[in-house]
């Protein structure tokens, strides 16, 4: 049996993606993980169209709720893990943790995922003080200094999240400033836990068996320093999750699928891309889910013809 | 349906958290929730347990063996509610 599109991920562009294959009676196949995207960490999401404030395991849930709607439709390959796609006669062949599937064409919706910053420690202290949520891990870090490295949104959000519970956060950015939404801005400025230091580069996390301190150098007077701290948060941008269509499709230096923003087409007939796996300007769920309509019909489109 | 004792230590903030919760109920699947931002000396236990503090951290207790999940690991609980 041949699908007629395979969906890979597990986030709001991929759900959209499943629910339209599923009312256009595509044969399909969504292979994700997990359902629920990178915003099941946030404690709360302000500008998901149709909910003033929803937590993303709700939306989470939600999404699944929607996509599980149609399971007698399509099938919801679920956890399951996408290792490598191979091209062969015009089919594509997705081999997973689980099997091999052919499809005519693919929707590829595997998000993006957090950037490290590749410095000595990080790997060694990873949740022993180096962290990735503020929002999950902020409890454990009572009455501690930490520093969060980042200065755009999410880096801000960081600190808001950490504040409840924190002695001190060392905001450690780039620049001149923190660049972030005027309004959780304001809730860092009017804080006196938190210090700005500008002009860092993180270099290296120590410690013994926790994290104990942090050095880096200003860019500007190329000075080493080393902050006292017991934890870190790491909150520089993502990576695109475009690994697996590398030797398939054209990608930017940036790691991300180059695609036709009309079509959400890649530079391979019959691979589509939408979501933060692309090269598409702003990162956002909304943009996401409408872009995964696109790329889904320009597959059912392709899909026909075939 | 397994008579293994899971025990998840988790903070209310935690998307992951609510995620691995819901499955259990989804999968009626009983468990014991321990909320590592108000339990203190849970949160070092936890700490302890696993030599790190990130959560959800899924205890799964069969008949005195252990077994740490760190993360909701859909997968591997899958398994393990199957046996």
């Amino acid at each position: 049996m041949k699908y007629d599109v395979i969906i890979i991920g597990g986030g709001p562009a991929a759900v959209a993606a499943g629910v339209y294959a599923a009312r256009k009676s595509m044969k399909a196949a969504v292979i994700a993980d997990q359902i629920g995207g990178q915003s099941v960490v946030s404690d709360g999401i302000e500008n998901w169209i149709g909910e003033k404030l929803i937590p993303g395991s709700e939306l989470a849930k939600k999404l699944t709720d929607h996509l599980e709607g149609y399971k007698d439709v399509i099938d919801l390959k679920i956890p399951e893990k996408v290792e490598s796609i191979a091209k062969k006669d015009n089919d594509y062949h997705v081999i997973t943790s689980n099997g091999e599937y052919s499809t005519k064409s693919i929707v590829l919706c595997s998000g993006g995922r957090h950037r490290r910053l590749g410095i000595v420690g990080e790997d060694q202290f990873e949740g022993k003080g180096v962290a990735f949520c503020a929002t999950c891990d902020a409890p454990f870090f009572r009455e501690k200094d930490v520093a969060v490295v980042g200065g755009g949104n999410s880096g801000l959000e960081a600190v808001v999240d950490l504040l409840p519970y924190v002695n001190k956060v060392y905001l450690l950015v780039r620049d001149d400033a923190p660049h972030g939404d005027p309004v959780t801005m304001k809730e860092v400025e009017e804080s006196d836990k938190v210090e700005i230091v500008r002009h860092a580069e993180s270099q290296e996390v120590k410690g013994d068996v926790m994290v104990e301190g942090l050095v880096y150098e200003d860019n500007e007077t190329k000075e080493t320093h080393e902050l006292a701290v017991q934890g870190i948060f790491v909150e520089i941008g993502s990576v695109p999750n475009s690994e697996i269509v590398k030797d398939l499709v054209e990608i930017n230096d940036f790691g991300e699928v180059v695609v036709d923003h009309r079509t959400n087409a890649t530079s391979d007939a019959g691979v589509f891309a939408a979501g933060d796996v692309t090269d598409g300007p702003y990162k956002q769920n909304n943009i996401a889910v409408g872009d995964a309509i696109k790329a889904l019909l320009s597959a059912y489109d392709y899909a026909k013809k075939k | 349906m397994s008579m293994a004792e899971i025990t998840i230590y988790s903070t209310p903030t935690c998307g992951y958290c609510k995620l691995a919760k819901e499955f259990f109920v989804k999968n009626d699947v009983a468990f014991t929730e321990i909320d590592v931002s108000v339990d203190q000396d849970k949160a070092k236990e936890m700490v302890e347990k696993t030599g790190q503090m990130g959560v959800p951290v899924i205890i799964v207790d069969n008949d005195g063996k252990e077994e740490v999940i760190v993360g909701f690991d859909q997968a591997r609980i899958e398994e393990i509610i199957a046996k």
